[in-house]
């Protein structure tokens, strides 16, 4: 095996003076293709290149003959007046002597018909010390009157000025144009950040079809014509099937050099460039540059369909003069509508920061009347904030902007203090498993808020494939291969240009950069300012779990004190016997009741807030064990009465907080042995599987697939109406010392109770029958 | 049964009446020790440690918990660090029955904890057994003064 250096191939032309005619280019020499010295002129002129100091004939081209009706050999070596004649020759000597003609092509005047020959147009310019002669027969002699040009590109200025915004401007210079020339279609043709073009204005013939919106690859406009725009303003080819004439000789005999014809109006086009033109059946061709500082912003394209179109020199110098006039004003506007977007931007991004202070939530910047999506143009925007993402318009998955987010994080550019900004057109090559979303997020631009919380903005901009319509259909034109290999058709240019575009946005304008930055800082304070709101938050709850400690604590103590001290009066006065009369004797009785009473409330008071505090303490429980507990605390408080405390199966062990849960029951029992006028009471406590059928009296969604537990009683029961209320703290149904004179604390203490547990309380009663009262708890038997 | 001489009680109390219904308790059980009586924990430990006008030495010490000043767990703590005092027995009668109350009271040496009742009779019994109990029934440690 062999390892072979490759080389390039050596162009055609290397060593000799280049010939379109003799060397051709092909798509993969293009951007080689030596286009000022192109040794051929476009066929519908003639061209002469004069010695400076004494206009002897030093080239001519070859088909001079048709024109001046003597072969290009017969008039080397010979004085231009003998082409020309000596008044056309004295003019030339008079302008070369007077005008500034360097690079600076200058009409000369129009000979007259000879012959079959008709008038022509001379125009001459000095380049390299040698004067260039070009003849170009324009139609002049028609009939028609020439149209005042000075007067259109007056009015056609004005319009400028009157525009806008960059379309307006783009779509006034197209029409402009259109009407100075008469061509068939005139487009605005922009380039791209990576070169590609896009059609942004167009005037044309009403039957054609349109190409604005339009992309064309980079490839469509090789390098060497794009350089040449930056030194020439028109570039007329008024007869693309005209062919090609060879300059005789190629090179200068004085200094042996080829002659450069940057600024030659007949300057030979390549073949690529004729090529596409016909294969878009294009007869004739206009263009001329819009620059910025210096720069190629774009072209104005004119294509002709109906036959060669000659533009005469008048014409072509108010064409340069508007190009120019365009190149100079063109910025001003799109500085003035970048002024109006990143206004937008700015006054949307305030409105958002607005409301989502307002709101309290970055939820605000996806999901109100105004989002992200109203201010920058693109097609997805996502907030990743406290472990939560909120996303608008077209978007990757969130697992997959969870990954994008980790891999963000390890990018410096996320590190910076000043501007944590990530910005890409292209973010599968950076990100290879971007690729999967390009269709949405070929394009990203990203800003941390908050480095500590992982706080990031995202915009997205989807692939430019998925949003431009492409110049050139695939399918309809064949290849067409040309004499020097494959050319540049519109089939070869979609292809290149799908190349170009894949997995490629549109890229992010300093301006929307600018503005994503701003709406950080703006956000920075949101989200800073959230998080103390949250740390304030928590301290107030503390504080306030310290004011219920110390409410408690008053309600228990200095509450209770002073009753003792009542109590103890009351009961002292009392024994004093003989100083009370009895209904004196009844007020002190009284008196002691209520103080008795009062310490009653307090305590369950107090229980009741401490019933909501603390953490569950949960473990394996025997409810059973728990139950007995309850039932002998219950008994030990009142003995005056019978009770059947009746348990049909033995309840369950299950998980739970085994003193709440006690509570709960002794809460229950409490209240069936409390609320009877039955002299014997009978009190039922049992529980219903998950999956078993019995009477659940009405239980609440949410209880599904839980045990419920119940006590039962066969007391006073409950009227419906009154139902809602008895689990309301101090709620009571009856008279304040009628059933043992409860506190009315003891369900809204169940309740309690078992919502910590994540359960439910309800109950079924029957008025003068008795009450059942369910509950179910987190925990299920185990 | 060894006689022994009567000792004093102190009682550590803000309230009037409830102080009143100790005096009533001591009074009912027919008790020969003189009672005290101080206001604060700055107080109960001044008369202990004799920086105050008289120095006693109790049999018991009876210590509400919330006194103005230095209240009476803190009072607590500091009887039982102090190797003079730590001997004596101290009984906690308070309005609170808050469990944490209850539980770091005895951790912090207390020898008995009882929530004062609001109803008098039941007040004045429960004193009434307090007394009985320390002054006549248990057996009390000898102080490091006595035995120097």
């Amino acid at each position: 095996m062999t390892t072979e250096a490759i080389t390039p191939a050596p162009l055609p032309w290397e060593g000799q003076p280049y010939s379109i005619k003799r060397h051709g280019t092909t798509i993969t020499n293009c951007d080689a293709e030596p286009v000022q010295t192109p040794g051929c002129i476009q066929a519908h002129g003639a061209l002469l290149v004069l010695r400076q100091a004494d206009l002897t004939i030093l080239q001519a081209s070859e088909n001079v003959d048709r024109w001046l009706g003597s072969p290009a050999t017969a008039l080397l070596g010979r004085s231009v007046a003998s082409a020309i004649g000596e008044g056309a020759a004295a003019r030339l000597r008079e302008l070369v002597r007077g005008e500034p003609t360097e690079n600076n092509p200058s009409y000369v005047l129009t000979l007259e018909a000879r012959g079959d020959a008709p008038p022509l147009d001379v125009v001459a310019h000095v380049t390299g010390g040698a004067l260039v002669v070009e003849l170009e027969a324009t139609g002049r002699g028609d009939v028609r009157p020439a149209p005042d040009y000075y007067a259109m590109v007056k009015g056609a200025v004005a319009g400028l000025q009157a525009t806008r915004t960059v379309r307006d401007f783009c779509q006034t210079v197209s029409g402009e144009v259109r009407k100075l020339t008469g061509l068939d279609r005139v487009m605005v043709y922009r380039f791209h950040e990576d070169g590609h073009g896009e059609v942004v204005a167009e005037s044309r013939r009403a039957d054609l079809a349109p190409w604005l919106g339009f992309h064309y690859p980079a490839e469509d406009i090789p390098r060497p014509a794009r350089e040449i725009f930056k030194q020439i303003w028109i570039r007329p080819v008024p007869d693309v099937g005209a062919g090609l004439a060879e300059l005789v000789p190629l090179a200068n005999p004085d200094t042996g050099e080829p002659l450069t014809m940057t600024h030659c109006t007949l300057r030979g086009p390549s073949i690529m460039y004729t090529e596409y033109l016909q294969n878009m059946g294009v007869r004739a061709a206009l263009t001329m540059p819009i620059r910025r500082d210096g720069e190629l912003w774009g072209l104005i394209a004119c294509h002709h369909y109906s036959g060669p179109a000659a533009v005469p020199y008048e014409v072509r110098a108010a064409c340069e003069f508007f190009a120019q006039v365009v190149s100079l004003q063109h910025g001003a506007v799109e500085d003035r509508e970048q002024l109006g977007y990143r206004m937008q931007l700015e006054g949307i991004h305030q409105q958002l920061v607005a409301s989502a202070v307002q709101e309290r939530g970055l939820a605000a910047l996806t999901e109100g009347k105004l989002t992200l999506l109203d201010a920058m143009d693109a097609g997805g925007a996502a907030v990743y904030h406290r472990k939560q993402w909120w996303r608008v318009g077209k978007t990757p998955s969130e697992p997959e902007l969870a990954a994008l987010g980790e891999w963000l994080h390890q990018r410096r550019e996320l590190e910076s203090t000043d501007h944590p900004v990530y910005a890409t057109s292209t973010l599968s090559r950076d990100y290879p498993p971007a690729a999967a979303f390009a269709d949405v997020a070929s394009g990203l631009l990203a800003v941390a808020l908050s480095p500590s919380h992982g706080s990031v903005l995202f915009w997205f901009r989807p692939e430019t494939l998925q949003t431009v319509t492409w110049g050139g259909d695939p399918n309809e034109k064949p290849t067409v291969p040309g004499p020097h290999g494959p050319r540049l058709t519109p089939r070869r240019s979609f292809e290149l240009f799908v190349e170009s575009v894949q997995q490629r946005s549109l890229p992010w304008k300093p301006v929307e950069i600018a503005a994503a930055d701003r709406l950080r800082l703006l956000l920075i304070e949101l989200v800073i300012d959230q998080a103390e709101r949250l740390d304030e938050l928590n301290a107030d709850l503390v504080r306030s779990n310290e004011d219920l400690d110390a409410f408690a604590y008053v309600a228990s103590h200095d509450l209770k004190e002073p009753l003792r001290g009542i109590h103890k009066y009351a009961h002292q006065l009392l024994d004093d016997a003989a100083s009370v009369n009895e209904e004196q004797r009844r007020k002190l009785e009284a008196l002691m009741r209520l103080t008795l009473r009062m310490d009653s409330l307090l305590e369950s008071l107090l229980h009741f807030s401490q019933v909501g505090r603390g953490t569950l303490d949960l473990g394996s429980v025997d409810l059973d064990e728990v139950l007995g507990e309850a039932v002998e605390m219950v008994e030990a408080r009142r003995t005056e009465r019978q009770t059947d405390v009746v348990v049909a199966r033995p309840l369950p062990r299950i998980l739970c907080d085994r003193i709440r849960v006690r509570d709960v029951f002794v809460n229950l029992l409490s209240n069936a042995m409390k609320y009877t006028d039955r002299p014997r009471r009978r009190v039922e406590i049992g529980y219903l599987a998950p999956d078993e059928a019995g009477d659940r009296g009405g239980a609440p969604p949410g209880t599904q697939g839980h045990a419920v537990y119940f006590v039962r009683d066969d007391g006073i029961g409950i009227k419906p109406r009154h139902v809602e209320q008895v689990f309301k703290i101090f709620r009571r149904l009856h008279g304040r010392d009628e059933y043992g004179g409860g506190a009315g604390a003891g369900l809204a203490i169940v309740k309690k109770h078992v919502e910590r547990h994540g359960g439910r309380v309800w109950l079924d009663s029957t008025p003068g029958e008795g009450t059942t009262v369910f509950f179910t708890l987190e925990g299920d038997p185990s | 049964m060894i006689a022994r001489a009567a000792p004093p009680v102190l009682v550590l109390e803000d309230s009037d009446e409830d102080f009143d219904t100790a005096l009533e308790a001591a009074g009912g059980a027919r008790l020969a020790n003189r009672v005290f009586r101080a206001k604060t924990g700055d107080a109960c430990l001044a008369l202990l440690r004799g920086e105050a006008v008289e120095q006693i030495h109790p049999g018991l010490v009876l210590l509400d918990l919330n006194t103005p000043g230095m209240d009476g767990r803190d009072a607590l703590i500091a009887i039982r660090t102090e190797p003079a005092l730590r001997h004596l027995p101290l009984v906690v009668l308070s309005t609170s029955a808050n469990p944490r109350d209850v539980a770091r009271c005895y951790a912090s040496g207390a020898n008995a904890y009882h929530v004062k009742p609001v109803r008098y009779l039941d007040h004045l019994l429960l004193l009434r057994a307090v007394f009985s109990y320390w002054l006549t029934h248990a057996a009390l440690a000898q102080g490091p003064g006595l035995v120097s």
